[in-house]
């Protein structure tokens, strides 16, 4: 019985072929969508899963709440980890990281001792021997219990340690940083590079942490625990609420903070953030600084990987039924020869599982071949799980799956007919299932409608960031990297620069607006008004003299830094942010301090130096030397001539260090990346959706079309115009995509808006955008139908009827 | 007696008025009849075939089949008996396009309990009896009609019914073609006992039967 179960479905699939094709077409397309999707998903997954004590292993959280708003920090004191070591002994080990451009982590200038060469390297990060034992770092060389055990000890990675010492004779070696020969690094340990494994923050070099700062009050650490078996978290939790009270808070009141402070500390808690929930389950305000994933993407994607399944299965389940009428006849004589009801649903199952099997391989083989696409859309490296012991079952199991959801609803409609009916041939059948038909038909375009608002929203508010007024113009700015190296010559190099004329301003200064320069959180009273007052956190930057002009900085009040004033080493600018959370009116000439006192000369505009998701927050300048970055305002444009020019002084000045440099306005478009690479998958997955779904409506008018040939013909021969059988056989359709536009809009609108929420600076989702998604899709839709009804229109009438 | 219809009434609600497509027919076959079934068109003759086919079922009186009452059966009950006893043949043949000769014939053997090795042997006894032996990898648009309603009958006599109902079996045929396969049928009853009822429009198709029942609205005349 197999065997012929067999047999015919395959003569069925051979036999209509645009069918064919387009059943196993979108099924395919779908089931590639889909996978890619599953793939995607189960990467982001699979972040800091493979630890052996996964379940014992925490990031230490602080949260509270100030003016009703939560704060969260992820930044602790260099002595809070030995306390928690030493004070609670459910706490097996806690150790720290510092990811801070601040203390020299992320891009450092390296030298091989022998060699002449700096080199300039990204992913330079600070831990300590606990944290290298906490995170199960997998050691090639060197041993882990003591890779840290003394000062000036670096770790590389096994794709580092073979760039920089081909012949494998890292370890043991010494470098130096930024071409300090003073403090050279030793290489103690390699650590393997497994393509597998997946941690939400990445090194290249891990740096020993030497800091000796024991206070209280300044925190940037990191800090993990790993905690003895069975230890109750909660209660864990709620016992290093003491290190607040014992350290924490009286630190705090020694340098004089006042009561309003208090009650935020009195807010404070500690929480532990499992390992595992840190890549895809973290705050922004957090404020980290690593590049997660988000949990909601994670669900969002599952949504769309399943709509765009469902939207295939549904076009087989549609295109299936619309073809029953030519079934019918062979169930009915199926029927009045012996066939039960058994015997044809058991049939019809088998022919959907074969088309699922050759779907699926199709499938397969297309994700396949768009993975490296999908790759770099995502900014993933994921590879087709080939060999993993799960993925032939699960894909064989899916087929089943799948190809008996799609067959289940023709098999028990097809079976279902009436031989009497059918042998009588009233098959009304086509028209029976109309309304169901035209159900999936709506879902599916309303879903494709959904897909288009969503991918149109976001590259408008792509756009929107690409466009933003930041408040400083970071276009043709050049920003030379590893400047520390011109030591004490950078003021030479900034003078040559402007020597040229193609420059215009030069500004030496890590701190820029973009993510990956400096950082510097401080907090600030008001200093004459004394200990009541509350501090305002800030930012505080070291910038130049040349800094505000170099970035186009607008002045709201006052002025900037001038070699004129000769007390500017104590003046500070502010930004408007500033000014109002501290509450001054007339900020200028007031007095600031940090644990030291400043002078407000001016007031900036507020410019945005962090990604749009967040406000702006209050900062200030002072002058000082962060010396690691020059940034250079180009005058006439970005040309080749004038980086030869500049690096051509630069060969001058430091001739052992590669000429490295970067643009402002890129880095800041690189900055809102994620959103950029969102819309590129929606935009994908989209297109996926029109496709199966356009497929679907394809062959649906081209059904229509052959029932109603008949009487297409006659109304032909009667003399009807083709404007009116054209119409005739468009406007069903298109009153089904209007339906799917209107329930569209409000969903669209709803989930979109929830995306926007994350941004603190964002579009107005307008009209004009569910105008154009509902002109895509009507204009789509009209386009795939019209193939259908203009053939149809241009029939030659007598040579049908004549075949009747 | 093969099968009895008592006072059969059938009908159909349209607009409020009852409209009968079956009124108060009586009718008993025997094992070994060949009935024709006369009537203009429209007169209800392919709807008493079907209630006798149990395809379709009727609102009033009793069917008795092989002592069975049908009226009684549930619809599984009924077409179980019909897959067991009939054999139908169309006007129209019905062949399935897609399958050959040999695997239509094959088609009905499939829903009993015959082994694959038995089902061929019955398909190649039936091409042999009927002499399409050379036919039977052809499909059914490569035959003319008259070889299209040889494969038809085949294909009904295969499983060995008890009756055949034929409508029109002829109905597409040309005369020469219409004579073989009253021939066959004629030949089938006497020598094989298989008892027939056919719907036909020509007295002479008609005069192959040994019994003739004239239908006019739905009443036996
Ligand atoms: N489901 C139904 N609803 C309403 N009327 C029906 C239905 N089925 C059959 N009829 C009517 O019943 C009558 C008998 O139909 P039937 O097909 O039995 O005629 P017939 O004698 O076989 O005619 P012909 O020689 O043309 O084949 C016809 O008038 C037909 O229109
Ligand atoms: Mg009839």
């Amino acid at each position: 019985m197999l065997k012929n179960h067999l047999k015919i479905a395959w003569r069925n699939i051979k036999k209509d072929k645009l069918f064919t094709i387009i059943k196993i077409g979108g099924f395919s397309i779908g089931i590639a969508a889909c996978l890619l999707i599953a793939l995607f998903i189960n990467n982001e997954l699979s972040y800091d899963d493979h630890y052996q004590k996964k379940d014992r292993i925490f990031r230490v959280v602080m949260q509270g709440t100030m003016d009703g708003e939560v704060l969260k920090s992820v930044h602790f004191q260099r002595l809070f980890a030995e306390t928690l070591e030493s004070n609670y002994p459910e706490i097996e080990k806690a150790g720290k990281i510092n990811t801070s451009e601040l203390f020299g982590a992320g891009k450092r200038a390296l030298r091989i001792q022998g060699s002449s060469q700096n080199m300039l390297d990204d992913g330079f990060v600070f831990a300590d021997q606990r944290a290298v034992e906490i995170l199960e770092l997998d050691f090639l060389e060197g041993n882990r219990d003591e890779v840290f055990k003394n000062p000036s000890s670096i770790i590389l990675t096994e794709e580092k340690a073979q760039r920089y010492f081909p012949n494998g004779d890292a370890l043991g070696k010494t470098l130096f940083l930024d071409d300090n020969t003073d403090k050279p690094y030793t290489i103690t340990g390699i650590v393997k590079n497994n393509p597998a494994i997946k941690s939400h923050f990445d090194f290249d070099f891990l740096l020993v942490i030497e800091d000796k700062n024991t206070s209280w009050t300044t925190t940037n650490y990191f800090t993990y625990v790993l905690v003895d078996e069975n230890t109750n978290i909660p209660a864990l939790e709620e016992k290093m609420g003491a290190i607040l009270e014992d350290y924490f808070i009286p630190a705090q009141m020694e340098r004089g903070m006042g009561e309003d402070f208090m009650e935020v500390l009195k807010t404070l808690e500690y929480k532990l953030q499992p390992i595992g929930d840190i890549h895809l389950k973290s705050d922004i305000k957090m404020g980290d600084g690593l590049k997660h994933g988000d949990i909601r993407f994670v669900w969002l994607f599952a949504a769309i990987a399943g709509f765009v399944l469902l939207l295939a299965v549904i076009n087989f389940i549609n295109l299936s039924t619309a073809k029953s009428a030519n079934r019918a006849k062979e169930v009915g004589l199926r029927k009045t020869v012996g066939a039960f009801k058994g015997n044809l649903i058991s049939q019809f199952l088998t022919e959907s599982i074969i088309y699922s099997f050759i779907s699926f391989f199709i499938g397969v083989l297309l994700a396949w071949l768009l993975l490296p696409n999908f790759n770099s859309i995502a900014d993933k490296s994921i590879v087709m799980p080939w060999a993993s012991w799960w993925f032939l079952p699960i894909i064989v199991v899916s087929t089943l799956v799948i190809g008996l959801f799609a067959g289940l609803y023709p098999a028990f409609y097809l079976s279902a007919f009436k031989p009497v009916n059918v042998l009588k041939g009233n098959l009304s059948i086509g028209s029976k299932s109309g309304s169901l038909r035209s159900g999936l038909v709506v879902f599916q375009f309303t879903t494709s409608v959904v897909l288009i608002i969503g991918t149109l929203i976001i590259y408008k508010q792509m756009n929107f960031i690409l466009d933003k007024k930041l408040g400083y113009d970071k276009e043709q700015v050049l920003v030379v990297q590893g400047a520390n190296l011109l030591n004490n010559r950078a003021q030479a190099f900034k003078e040559r620069l402007l020597g040229l004329s193609e420059v215009k301003e030069v500004s030496i200064s890590d701190y820029l607006p973009v993510e990956g320069t400096k950082r510097n959180g401080n907090s600030f009273r008001k200093s004459a008004s004394g200990t009541e007052e509350r501090s305002v956190p800030a930012q505080i930057w070291r910038v130049d003299y040349d800094y505000i002009n170099t970035l186009g900085l607008q002045m709201k009040s006052g002025r900037g830094f001038s070699k004129e004033f000769a007390n500017d080493s104590s003046a500070i600018v502010i930004n408007t942010s500033m000014a109002k959370k501290l509450g001054l009116d007339n900020p200028l000439g007031r007095q600031i301090n940090n644990g030291q006192d400043w002078t407000i000369i001016g007031v900036l505009e507020d410019f945005h130096f962090k990604n749009l998701k967040e406000d702006i927050e209050p900062l200030t300048l002072v002058l000082g030397n962060a010396p690691s970055m020059v940034s250079v305002k180009l005058a006439n444009g970005v040309s080749d001539g004038a980086i030869e020019k500049i690096k051509g002084i630069w060969n001058d000045f430091v001739p052992n260090q590669t000429f490295e440099f970067t643009f402002l306005d890129q880095e800041y478009a690189q900055m809102h990346d994620d959103v950029k690479r969102m819309g590129k998958i929606f935009n994908s997955f989209t297109m996926f959706a029109i496709l199966v779904a356009c497929l679907g409506l394809f062959a649906l008018s081209a059904f229509l079309v052959e029932q109603r040939k008949k009487e297409i013909s006659i109304r032909l021969v009667l003399g009807a115009p083709f404007k009116s059988i054209y119409q005739l056989l468009t406007l069903d359709f298109m009153k089904l995509i209007l339906l799917s536009i209107l329930i569209a809009v409000p969903v669209g609108w709803y989930m979109m808006n929830r995306w926007l929420e994350d941004f603190a600076y964002k579009i107005n989702i307008g009209w004009d955008i569910f105008l154009m998604a509902g002109f895509i899709a009507l204009l789509v839709a009209l386009l795939t139908i019209s193939y259908q009804s203009i053939s149809a229109a241009l029939l030659k009438p007598l040579k049908n009827l004549r075949a009747e | 007696m093969l099968l009895q219809l008592k006072n059969i009434f059938k009908w159909v609600n349209s607009g409020g008025q009852r409209i009968f497509l079956l009124k108060d027919i009586n009718l008993e076959v025997e094992e070994g009849e060949f009935i024709s079934v006369m009537g203009p068109s429209g007169s209800g003759k392919s709807t008493l075939l079907n209630v006798i086919g149990m395809l379709d079922t009727f609102d009033e009186g009793e069917y008795n089949f092989l002592d069975e009452s049908v009226h009684t059966l549930k619809e599984k009950h009924r077409s179980n008996l019909y897959k067991e006893y009939i054999g139908f043949v169309f006007q129209s043949y019905h062949l399935l396009d897609d399958l050959t000769v040999q695997e239509n014939l094959e088609m009905p053997l499939l829903y009993k309990k015959f082994k694959g090795s038995e089902r061929k042997a019955m398909v190649a006894d039936m091409l042999d009896r009927f002499n399409i032996v050379g036919k039977k990898d052809l499909f059914p648009a490569q035959l003319s009609g008259g070889q299209q309603q040889l494969v038809g009958v085949a294909r009904a006599l295969i499983a060995n019914p008890k009756l055949i109902l034929a409508d029109e079996p002829t109905g597409n045929l040309n005369s020469q073609q219409s004579e073989e396969i009253m021939q066959l049928f004629k030949k089938l009853n006497k020598e094989e006992g298989v008892t027939i009822i056919q719907v036909t429009h020509s007295e002479k198709n008609a005069a192959y039967g040994s019994r003739i029942i004239n239908l006019l609205d739905g009443r036996k005349v």
